[in-house]
């Protein structure tokens, strides 16, 4: 599939477009346009073999990743009929639109629209709406298509209209399809009396795997693109709209359905997505997160308008669309009896600071597998719903560790009797320190296979100290203790 | 110098946890002034015969250095319950031992390969004469408490509670805890250090087992490593330090070691007698078979220097006390030969030098030719029972297995493990999973690794992987590879050999249900069987002797003749014309290509020239340059030598056209020509058969040369 390009000579318009790829080292037609297919071009033809015939060809050199990533877009574009969409191939899109039918009138008309609006975008399309993937698959590659280039089976025309297609309709490699022609099996229908048996030991089972899907006699998933999230709300808008106000007023009745639609299912959204399609195709996503399930809507409607400003509205906005993207169980909540929503929490605080500020700049601490104090908790976003596993007992509570933990542990003069028994004096930005009650050692050696080089310096002899004035501190001593060397000491923490 | 014996020991026979081999254990504690050590494995005694044999080198050499005191192996083990706190066991003695065992035994019956499920139940029955210490748990628990109690009511007087200072910070406040609940309970309290490997240094490869049992990498195991490196053996000084405020725990440590004197030497092994000896002892019993064979072998009386030969043999067995082995192993293929349809079964190896096996039809060579030496089979130096091995058909060994086990009892009878253990490949391939190395890296390096090898991936090597020799995990996996390579894995039961015992063998040695249904296993593998000098009969699998009975089979179904192994015709010209063409595929021993290439040269004519053929084929005598002086004799383009000194050894040597290829011919030179005795001969060759482990075939040779060069 290519996009024509819109350039700015006219002449060049009426040329046909090639495009040229090097494969094996022939330069061979990646793809031809329609008028070059008219003149006798097919892809795979080699270059010199095209210019003997037409001399005058407009060529492009073939482009895989970029046409990769237009196919991509497009499949996110087709977003729009539903969410169920999956890229196929090099040239194709996958829509799953059982039960995207009553957003529309008819299948007819989705796919119509589909097309047409291809085409406005620049792309000439072929589809087919079928039971079975395979079925769409064969109908809309090797059928004829009427002029609207679309076509709709019903459910018992599939083993009709499959009949009178090729067998490449089947998506088999391509040395099994020559073999089967070789034997004589041109069409599907064919195939359809064969007896199994046969098959499978010369072709392998692929051939009557794929028979099977496109009969839908075998279930044949297709992998959607974006996740699957069944709780969405969207609204075509009969004008494009691009001001600020209008999206917001849309979003606030959007955001209404959802939230009911939420309430009733009792869950609440942790992260909602807010796509505003755009006339010229591309679409605007703006995302909130939340550090609790929550579905009220002036919460989560104030988290997203102060995104607003985010989107560019292009040329105009056609359709707007909500959607929930990670949602959990939440209880209703009674209203107090003047009906205002309180929440006794702090967590709407915490929302509105964390989707202003940045989820990355508003933290809090999670438990990890470490014995080493400074790795034993880990600072992570509120809105991050990955931790939420990790429990309050995951926090060894067996040691006691301190409140507060210094990043970078101060160096202390100590005196403390050898080889490790809990010091008696310390000193700390030259205020000294007599230790009243100490507890210790607790031993607690580096991680070896991070700090290999470590030796017996990579040991930390940890002392819980209280002073005279009831002050308790976390020291420790770095390595064992050695006769010719002084050791060193260092302040970790302090306690409540 | 403060005495003290660590009694909590791990080993790496508890699999994936211990990382320490016993011996390493035993010669640390030595080092440190440990006057012993107790060998103390979670549910299993598998460690306990090597942490004996180790430790009484370590005496030796001990003793060797003057030390009188010398150093002993405490034999014990970890008692994990399904339902009470664990204990360690500690036999004081020879019965209390034989009750340890049986309390694994029971445990292990009942529970699938792998697992020992004992209760707090099976306790009372076998607690007497063991000294038993209490080990606390991590927190302190109240239920604890209660079993505590209990334990100090119920074994007064041998029961002991472990303290351990663990390095946690509340040491202090534990020890006084433990020390308060010894007083009420009645426990007294004991020091130990519960140790998991022998020096500090081994703490790495620690962790990296606990990541292996756990089935984590080293990034990930966190908190479920310890945290740091205190298990290992200390010497007593610091454990006085330690347990400075309870000098008492640690003279306790002496007390009991005072007190557990038993040694694995008093086991003493007793074979199984047999039934049916109608009142007759076993010697008289094995002359009578012998006899009855005698008449069956020979019709026409037997020859002299034969009868010479079976005399001396059994006066051998007789000093030696080894009737009843080769009595068990005559029924064994008596049951065979006499069933409905016989099993086509056969002796071989070294024991096809003796006279008796051939009379009692368990081997086929005939000493009439008068080359038999029995010190290849049996010696008096070498205080070893004897090892016969008994080819069965393959296809139905099992039904022999299950005969014996059916005849002597699964109390009785049991296969011998086999302690499989790391090699380079494998311990490279955890070491890397749990090291992070990716699968291909691990995977390059062990395509460097020929074969079956241990040495080490020189850095040459990883560098033409493209990998960097010097980058700090991949050196730590190295070495922790290497130093894993050796290890313990899992026990698995050896091939065919059996242990039988004339009591019960769960009183020797605990017996676990393998994998396979209806088998039953010892924990100790056959060097641990040797060094405790205990029986065992090898019954093996032949794939060929079932292609025999086939064989026979189809004749007799095809063309009516009812042909046996003794019947079958011998020297068949058709037959050696073939294998003089070298069409031999499908025959055994001489299908190999290297054979095939040798047969046309050689051109054997007779069994004796195939005899010759098979064992010239080998590396030893490749290398040693004895082929082609033999075929050239053969061929006659050389003379045979002249024998030195009256052609001694001429009836050595002149078989094999004065070349020397078989391990009796050299050792016959040896008795012949060196005027070595027949057991120092048998040491020769012993040595010489494992001159790549032990270098002192040098001894012998200077020995051997000197005496040929004095006579001449």
């Amino acid at each position: 599939m290519h996009r024509r390009q819109r350039s700015g000579k006219p002449a060049s318009e009426t040329l046909p477009l090639v495009t040229v790829a090097d494969i094996a080292g022939r330069r061979v037609l990646a793809a031809v346009d329609p008028a070059a297919a008219l003149l006798g071009l097919a892809p795979g033809m080699s270059l010199a073999d095209a210019r003997a015939r037409l001399p005058d060809l407009w060529l492009v050199d073939a482009d895989p990743a970029g046409d990769a990533k237009a196919l991509a877009a497009f499949s996110d574009w087709c977003g729009r009929f539903t969410p169920w969409t999956s890229v196929d191939g090099a040239d194709g899109v996958w829509l799953d639109i059982t039960g995207c039918v009553p957003l529309v009138e008819s299948e007819a008309a989705l796919a119509l629209d589909l097309v047409a609006r291809a085409a406005q975008l620049g792309f000439t399309a072929r589809a087919a709406v079928a039971d079975t993937p395979g079925a769409a698959w064969a109908v809309a590659r090797y059928a004829e298509l009427p002029a609207t280039s679309v076509r709709i089976l019903g459910g018992s025309e599939t083993r009709m209209a499959l009949a009178p297609l090729p067998v490449a309709g089947l998506r088999l490699p391509a040395e099994i399809v020559q073999d089967l022609k070789r034997l004589g099996l041109k069409q599907i229908g064919d195939l359809y009396g064969m007896a199994r048996a046969p098959l499978a030991p010369r072709f392998g089972e692929a051939v009557a795997r794929r028979l099977d899907q496109a009969l839908g006699l075998l279930e044949e998933p297709i992998s959607p693109r974006q996740p699957i999230v069944p709780r969405l709300v969207r609204r075509i808008l009969a004008e494009p709209i691009s001001t600020p106000e209008a999206i917001e007023i849309g979003l606030e009745q959007l955001m209404a359905l959802l939230c009911r639609q939420l309430e009733e299912e009792g869950l609440g959204a942790r992260q909602l997505e807010f796509a505003c399609f755009r006339v010229d195709g591309r679409v605007e996503r703006i995302a909130i997160g939340t550090s609790r399930p929550s579905h009220a809507p002036a919460h989560l409607g104030r988290l997203l308008a102060e995104k607003i400003c985010q989107i560019a509205p292009g040329f105009g906005i056609e359709l707007l669309q909500l959607r929930a993207l990670a949602v959990e169980p939440l209880a209703a909540q009674q209203l107090g009896l003047d009906a205002k929503e309180t929440d006794g929490t702090v967590a709407p605080l915490v929302d509105r600071l964390a989707n202003r500020l940045g989820a990355r700049n508003v933290l809090r601490l999670v438990p990890e597998n470490s014995h080493l104090p400074e790795r034993a908790a880990r600072a992570v976003s509120v809105l991050d719903g990955r931790h939420d596993a990790k429990r309050p007992q995951d926090w060894p509570v067996a040691r006691p560790r301190p409140i507060r933990l210094l990043a970078y542990p101060d160096p202390i003069e100590v005196m403390a009797p050898v080889p490790d028994d809990p010091p008696l004096m310390f000193r700390w930005r030259r205020v000294p320190h007599r230790v009243r009650r100490a507890e210790g050692p607790e031993r607690i050696a580096l991680e070896w296979w991070r700090e290999p080089e470590a030796g017996t310096d990579g040991i930390r002899d940890y002392y819980r100290v209280e002073d005279e004035a009831g002050r308790r501190f976390w020291l420790y001593r770095r390595g064992l203790y050695r006769p010719e060397t002084p050791p060193a000491w260092f302040l970790h923490g302090f306690f409540a | 110098m403060i005495d003290y014996v660590e009694l909590t020991v791990t080993s790496n026979f508890t699999f994936l946890e211990g990382a320490s081999h016993p011996g390493e254990l035993a010669r640390q504690a030595a080092r440190l002034g440990h006057k012993a050590v107790a060998i103390t494995d979670r549910n299993t005694l598998g460690g306990v015969v090597r942490a004996w044999s180790e430790a009484n080198d370590v005496a030796a050499e001990l003793k060797a250095d003057g030390e009188e005191d010398g150093f002993r192996s405490i034999i014990g083990c970890r008692l994990d319950f399904r339902d009470r706190p664990s204990l360690v066991c500690l036999p004081t003695d020879k019965q209390a031992y034989h009750r340890l065992s049986r309390l694994l035994t029971i445990g292990k019956r009942r529970a699938p390969k792998g697992e020992c499920w004992i209760d707090a139940a099976d306790l009372p029955d076998h607690a007497e004469g063991q000294i038993l210490i209490l080990l606390p748990p991590d927190e302190a628990d109240p239920d604890f408490e209660l079993w505590a109690r209990k334990d100090g009511q119920a074994f007064a007087g041998s029961c002991y509670l472990a303290g351990q200072h663990r390095y946690r910070g509340d040491d202090a406040q534990r020890l006084a805890w433990l020390a308060a609940l010894a007083d009420r309970a009645g426990l007294p309290l004991v020091a130990t250090n519960d140790v998991l490997y022998h020096a500090p240094e081994r703490r790495v490869l620690q962790d990296v087992l606990a990541c292996v049992r756990l089935k984590c990498a080293i990034d990930q195991a966190g908190r479920q490593l310890e945290a740091h490196a205190e298990r290992h053996l200390k010497p007593g000084s610091e454990m006085a330090r330690l347990f400075h405020h309870y000098p008492d725990a640690l003279a306790r440590t002496i007390e009991i070691a005072n007190r557990c004197r038993f040694d694995m030497g008093s086991l003493k092994y007793e074979y199984p007698d047999e039934e049916g000896l109608d009142g007759r002892t076993v010697a008289q019993e094995l002359v009578h078979r012998v006899e009855d064979g005698i008449r069956f072998r020979y019709p026409d009386g037997v020859p002299d220097n034969v009868r010479k030969q079976i005399d001396k043999e059994i006066l051998l067995v007789a000093e030696l006390g080894y009737e009843p082995y080769f009595l068990t192993v005559h029924d064994i293929v008596r049951y065979a030969r006499g069933l409905e349809k016989p099993i086509l079964c056969q002796g071989r190896g070294s024991a096809a030098n003796s006279a008796i096996c051939y009379c009692l039809r368990i081997t086929e060579i005939d000493p009439v030719s008068g080359n038999c030496l029995f010190e290849r089979f049996l010696s008096q130096e070498r205080r070893e029972p004897p090892d016969i091995d008994v080819d069965f058909e393959h296809e139905r060994r099992e039904e022999v297995i299950q005969h014996i086990y059916a005849h002597y009892g699964r109390h009785r009878a049991g296969l011998a493990a086999t302690v499989i253990c790391y090699r380079m490949r494998a311990a490279l391939r955890d070491v890397g999973k749990v090291m992070g190395l990716s699968s291909d890296a691990v995977a390059a390096l062990n395509g460097t690794i020929w074969g079956w090898s241990n040495q080490g991936l020189p850095e040459n090597r990883v560098r033409e992987l493209g990998l960097d020799p010097n980058d700090p995990r991949l050196a730590m996996t190295l070495m922790l590879a290497q130093e894993l390579t050796g290890f313990p894995r899992h026990l698995s039961q050896h091939v065919g050999g059996f242990v039988i015992t004339k009591g019960p063998l769960g009183d020797l040695v605990p017996i676990s249900n393998a994998a396979m249904v209806d088998r039953t296993v010892v924990e100790w593998d056959k060097d641990d069987l040797d060094a405790l000098r205990i029986l065992k009969i090898d019954v093996l699998a032949l794939g060929m002797l079932t292609c025999l009975r086939k064989g026979f089979d189809l004749i007799r179904e095809h063309f009516g003749d009812a042909w046996t192994i003794a019947t079958v015709p011998q020297e068949v010209p058709g037959v050696y014309e073939m294998i003089q063409r070298a069409d031999t595929i499908g025959v055994f021993q001489i299908e190999s290509r290297a054979q095939m290439s040798m047969l046309p040269r050689l051109k054997p004519q007779n069994f004796y020239d195939l005899v010759i053929e098979v064992a010239i084929v080998r590396p030893g005598p490749i290398q040693g340059d004895m082929v082609h002086p033999y075929l050239r004799r053969r061929d006659g383009k050389e003379p045979e030598p002249k024998y030195p000194c009256n052609e001694e050894l001429k009836p050595v040597l002149s078989k094999t056209l004065g070349v020397p290829l078989f391990q009796e011919q050299a050792m016959r030179i040896a008795m012949v020509a060196g005027e070595f005795t027949g057991s120092e001969a048998d040491k020769l060759r012993r040595s010489m058969a494992t001159f790549r482990k032990n270098g002192d075939v040098d001894k012998f040779k200077d020995r051997l040369v000197g005496r040929m060069i004095d006579r001449g």
